[in-house]
């Protein structure tokens, strides 16, 4: 679109309908692309129900330790994760492996849709807390986590883990943390139990940090274990 | 076509650097030290094993003989054998006392002689002059890292299948290792070695896995999203929108321009 080119003639009906055009597509362009923002306002990462955070009714009961033994529920061996399903919120994702980054913070995955195992914590379903970190979004894309938030006490986590194995897990809480007061011991730290995080974004958007300012973390124990 | 095939390849290729070279978690298992004949002593102990596949092991016990060493151990076996810490039923020959003997059947061989230096196989179990002392008060303090190369099979895989024992205690209270309280350690003439008092022996504690934890701990909070959909930047979208609809105005102007032009 040449607008101040003079060897164009002026006036050629061509040149007139391809600025019209223009217009028009631009126009459109611009109505849809402020439309949609407008509309996914409301389509913001959730934020976890403070009623969620309260145990249901119908929450499952914690298994009591048995005697001599120090641990508690079921447990099963060392086996890293291959796939992650959330029935209730119809996300599944395959596993991908995070370490850590150069400046000691955890590795992310690279694409919108892979969940990632942090390889520096047990493996989902042996004793220990196993943390899974996945996208609110990412390039574009609404990530596999874009809705954790929205999951409630005794929804249900499905680990399939390399060795054929299936660890179901319940969640038992979720809340948001601003990343400055990320609960490090809470997830990282030793449990008497097969303990499960997930971990995505939420929050408002830092738009000079370009960054969430909170943590959503969603911690489950492992209910039934089903080796291969 | 060649191109086609290497991008085939790729997801194959992907999975299988998915984990690469995790044949384990990094992990620090937290193990209880657990009075075992009623002498009071008790402790904790982690065992963290390193990304490079070594055993970081940290002991702190207390109420343990004072000023005298203490044969220490990690039990057990990587085949899966599912040992416990023994009770008070363990005591078969009826002396009040649970003996290393009398233990093993429930916590299994020597797996790791916890040395304070060099060797640490089960041929170093009884080499009291490596093992760790327990200070005037009773305090055991022990941190060692065993190099992966100097570990048994499996030993990370199945670190939370193996058991702690710490030997040695004051049957008579009085103060030392002594022939008189409980006799020689057959224990320890079993495997050749003789004139070793059964105190010395007999175990003090004997620590079961309690919980685990992260191996290494991130600093801070996750990385995990860009803004890049609605809940992310709105502005940026704004600002697009923005830019289209000045374009189309411009386009609007140049237009007239042109029809005025003519």
């Amino acid at each position: 679109m040449d607008t101040g080119d003079p060897q164009v003639p002026a006036g050629r009906r061509p040149g007139r309908y391809a600025l019209l055009a223009a217009a028009g597509i631009l126009t459109v362009t611009a109505v849809l692309t402020i439309g949609v923002a407008v509309a996914n306002r409301g389509g913001n990462p959730t934020r976890p129900d403070a009623s969620a955070a309260a145990p249901a009714a119908n929450a499952p009961p914690v298994p009591v330790t048995r005697p001599g033994e120090l641990t508690s529920g079921p447990l099963m061996a060392n086996s890293p994760p291959t796939r992650v399903s959330i029935p209730s919120l119809r996300a599944s994702a395959a596993i991908v492996a995070l370490g850590l980054r150069a400046d000691g913070a955890m590795q992310v995955p690279d694409s919108a849709a892979d969940v990632g195992w942090f390889t520096r914590a047990p493996t989902p379903g042996a004793l220990g807390p196993a943390v899974l970190a996945g996208h609110v979004d990412w390039k574009g894309h609404r990530g596999t986590f874009f809705d954790l938030g929205k999951l409630t006490v005794g929804a249900g986590i499905t680990v399939e883990r390399q060795d054929g194995g299936t660890a179901m897990f319940t969640v038992t809480k979720v809340e948001q943390y601003p990343k400055d007061r990320f609960p490090t011991d809470e997830v990282y730290g030793a449990t008497d139990h097969a303990a499960l995080r997930l971990i995505t974004c939420g929050g408002e958007f830092d738009d000079t940090t370009r960054h969430y300012r909170d943590n959503v973390i969603v911690y489950a124990r492992l209910a039934h274990a089903h080796p291969a | 076509m060649r191109m086609s095939r290497a991008l085939l390849a790729l997801p194959a290729a992907a999975l299988f650097l998915a984990f690469p070279g995790v044949a384990h978690a990094d992990e620090s298992v937290q193990v209880q030290l657990q009075d075992l004949n009623e002498t009071g002593a008790s402790g904790t102990a982690t065992l963290t094993a390193t990304s490079g596949g070594d055993l970081k092991v940290m002991i702190r016990s207390r109420g343990m003989t004072p000023n005298s060493p203490h044969a220490q151990h990690v039990h057990g076996a990587a085949n899966g054998m599912d040992f416990h810490c023994p009770d008070k039923s363990a005591d078969t020959n009826g002396n009040g006392y649970v003996s290393t003997e009398e233990g093993l059947p429930m916590y299994g061989d020597i797996f790791i002689s916890l040395t304070t230096t060099g060797d640490t196989t089960k041929a170093s179990g009884l080499a009291v002059d490596r093992m760790p002392k327990a200070d005037a008060r009773g305090n055991l303090s022990y941190e060692r890292t065993i190099p992966a190369s100097d570990l048994p099979k499996g030993t990370i895989e199945h670190l939370k299948d193996l058991h702690l024992v710490q030997h040695g205690i004051d049957a008579n209270k009085n103060g030392k290792y002594d022939m008189e309280a409980l006799g020689e350690s057959t224990f320890a003439k079993s495997i050749g070695v003789n004139g070793i008092p059964a105190e010395a022996t007999d175990p003090a504690t004997c620590g079961m896995v309690s919980g685990a934890a992260a191996g290494s701990v991130p600093a801070g909070g996750v990385a995990t999203g860009d803004g890049s959909t609605s809940g992310g930047s709105p502005t940026m979208i704004y600002t697009m929108g923005g830019l289209a609809l000045l374009g189309a105005a411009g386009a609007v102007v140049a237009r007239r321009r042109f029809a005025g032009e003519r």
